[in-house]
């Protein structure tokens, strides 16, 4: 699909949280106030999945983690400046984006097969 | 009436005149000795002393003393307490007075310019008075005060006179002055045409005060007594010009405000039927004047848009019907997705400066707002509606279509579900403390700063749901073949364009038909109940 063909093997940018995304099939970074991630949130459990959470603002080291992942998604082309960062999501250790871009994965009909590869859905 | 007033008294005044140069004649006074030496009209100031009956002519002469005394008994101390409490009273008078007014001098018409400019240029020809009137020692002193720039005495007198000129003219006219009157001195009786007319003026009145002679000085106490109770009254009345003068500036100002706003306002409406006659606002816009900027802009924008809508609608359906070759129709297609992801950008554009605007929907018609979802249509809304207009589908084409609106189901509802988290949270913000102290509550400003940012994070989900809306189009584009896609972009166009007459009809029904047309809100909303049921039955089986 269109969207596979953009994918770009990013290596997070701290030891620990590259290993926690390596470990994890899915995983996500939020805020723990922001709504959008709660929405991110309800999509994955409606779809069965249950990432694990990184949580920014209880992370001690979370405003290098978000200005190092702002400058990741930053290349995928994120919605303004405005935008917040978070929620960002990976998978299979890849980073997959911002809520647009997970967004219009789920449309495309890439992320279902991307999380079955990484082995977080099962059908 | 002020100005009624006003006329009134000037034409008191010029009477005044009159009755004064034949009251003066009458009077055997010493003053008229240098007086009718000179041009009589030249001294009106002089006459209007002589009519304390005439408040105005009164307050006139007054004033005119005031300007006089006013800068020579500062420097002259010691005077008869009388004279000492008026000259006060007239030197504050003349000083707020002066200050009020300073061009008062130049308004008075009958007096030749020489004896304008004499009088406006000096206190210093005050001073010069002073210091000519060689029967009282005191004012030698004054003048000598005058002369030497003592910090007390020059204070005093450049108060009233330095509000309207130059210091360092006035001490200059001063100097100057000075010197050429020590020359006058001697010479008192033959004084040159030009300061002639002004020492004696001055002198004239000054005597009263300074009280030369005897009779001079009854009179000038009688004249006193009666003028410190007058002086009262003369102090109100100029309260009252000034008060009268700055009522009538403010209402001339008033009255300029109202005139530009009329106009302006006239302008506008101008502006705005033309721009209603043009069709610019397709029955979307409520016209009202609350749009910021962007959100006038995008609607100009919008309502173009929609033109270009009903143009590709028009060529969708000739190219159907006339069976084109699957090339031409691609690019036509093309087109009409082009179309729509320019009204994307355009509400993208919008969203960061105006999301609101976007939100509550006032760019769209009422009947497209039924069926609104955070800013726009639901994609599952419209796919439903596609899925019956396009029967002949393929298996994978069915597959396709119905795993997208099972995956847009699922996107809404993740969206909404933040929304309303979103909403909980923001009206919990906005709740937090007590409501009952209104805006007393201590961390009111924080509060607001983080209802603020909540606020603002609306956008985000406005932009999310847009991008939704975009992507199923794409996706939707992407599963079906060209001949299809046509077909279903032409569905969405007509759709939208029966909601929109629908709301035009709405805009138009005759609203006389019901009963009791005096309360119209009753059965307004009884008719939209009517309305809307069917509207809610025909699409509630998708």
């Amino acid at each position: 699909m269109q969207y596979a063909a953009e994918q770009a093997w990013y290596m997070p940018m701290g030891p620990a949280a590259a290993a926690s995304s390596m470990e994890s099939a899915v995983a996500r970074v939020d805020v723990s106030s922001c709504c959008m991630c709660h929405a991110v949130k309800r999509l994955f459990c409606g779809m069965g999945v249950h990432p694990t959470v990184h949580e920014l603002d209880l992370d001690p080291r979370g405003r290098e983690l978000e200005r190092a992942l702002a400058r990741l998604v930053a290349g995928f082309g994120a919605f303004g400046s405005a935008a917040p960062v978070v929620p960002v999501v990976f998978i299979g250790g890849r980073l997959v984006g911002a809520m647009d871009r997970v967004m219009a994965a789920h449309i495309n009909g890439s992320l279902v097969p991307l999380l079955k590869d990484a082995g977080a859905l099962w059908l | 009436m002020v100005q009624g007033e006003e006329s009134s008294w000037r034409m008191a005044s010029a009477h005044d005149h009159e009755r004064a140069a034949v009251h003066l004649n009458q009077a055997a006074l010493p003053y008229h000795g240098g007086v009718q030496a000179h041009a009589s009209a030249a001294l009106p100031a002089s006459f209007l002393d002589f009519q304390p009956a005439a408040a105005a002519a009164a307050y006139f002469g007054e004033l005119e003393e005031a300007l006089i005394h006013g800068a020579a008994n500062a420097g002259g101390v010691g005077h008869h307490p009388g004279s000492m409490i008026t000259s006060d009273m007239h030197s504050a008078k003349s000083a707020g007075y002066l200050a009020a007014r300073p061009p008062t001098l130049e308004i008075f018409p009958s007096w030749p310019m020489r004896h304008q400019q004499q009088l406006h240029s000096g206190n210093s020809q005050q001073s010069v008075g002073s210091t000519t009137d060689s029967s009282s020692a005191r004012n030698t002193m004054a003048q000598m005060e005058l002369v030497s720039p003592g910090p007390a005495s020059s204070i005093r007198p450049s108060p009233p006179s330095s509000s309207e000129q130059q210091p360092q003219q006035q001490r200059q006219e001063v100097m100057m002055v000075t010197t050429d009157d020590y020359s006058y001195k001697p010479a008192f009786a033959p004084p040159p045409a030009t300061l002639a007319a002004a020492p004696s003026f001055q002198q004239q009145l000054q005597l009263p005060l300074h009280g030369g002679d005897h009779d001079k000085r009854k009179h000038g106490l009688a004249r006193k007594d009666g003028k410190l109770v007058d002086s009262k009254t003369e102090r109100r009345l100029a309260q009252n010009r000034e008060a009268a003068k700055k009522s009538r500036l403010r209402k001339k100002a008033y009255v300029q405000n109202l005139e530009t706003s009329r106009v302006r306002l006239q302008q506008m409406e101008q502006e705005l039927q033309r721009a209603r006659s043009q069709g610019t606002f397709l029955g979307g816009c409520s016209g009202s004047g609350d749009l910021s900027s962007g959100a006038a802009v995008f609607d100009m924008e919008y309502a173009r848009w929609l033109d270009d809508d009903g143009k590709r609608l028009a060529e969708l359906r000739g190219a159907l019907q006339a069976h084109l070759v699957d090339g031409n129709l691609g690019l036509i297609v093309e087109e009409c997705m082009r179309h729509y992801d320019e009204l994307f950008g355009l509400k993208e554009e919008l969203a960061r400066s105006d999301v609101f605007h976007l939100l509550t929907g006032s760019w769209a018609t009422p009947a497209e707002r039924c069926f609104f979802w955070i800013g726009g249509f639901r994609p599952s809304d419209i796919l439903k509606i596609l899925i019956q207009q396009l029967d002949p589908l393929t298996e994978q084409q069915l597959m396709g279509i119905y795993g997208l609106k099972q995956s847009s189901e699922q996107a809404e509802e993740a969206l909404a579900q933040g929304l309303q988290q979103l909403h909980q949270s923001l009206a919990d913000t906005v709740a937090a403390g007590t409501l009952n102290e209104g805006a007393a509550v201590p961390n009111y400003m924080g509060l607001m700063a983080i209802a603020l940012d909540k606020l603002a994070s609306l956008e985000g989900f406005y932009q999310q749901a847009d991008n939704l809306r975009k992507q199923t189009l794409h996706q939707m584009r992407r599963i079906l073949t060209t001949r299809q896609a046509a077909r279903c972009f032409l569905s969405i166009g007509e759709y939208y364009r029966r909601l929109r007459a629908l709301s035009n009809l709405w805009a138009s029904r005759p609203r006389e038909n019901f009963i009791g047309t005096d309360s119209l809100s009753p059965t307004g909303t009884e008719l939209q109940g009517l309305h809307h049921q069917p509207q809610q039955n025909q699409f509630s089986g998708f």
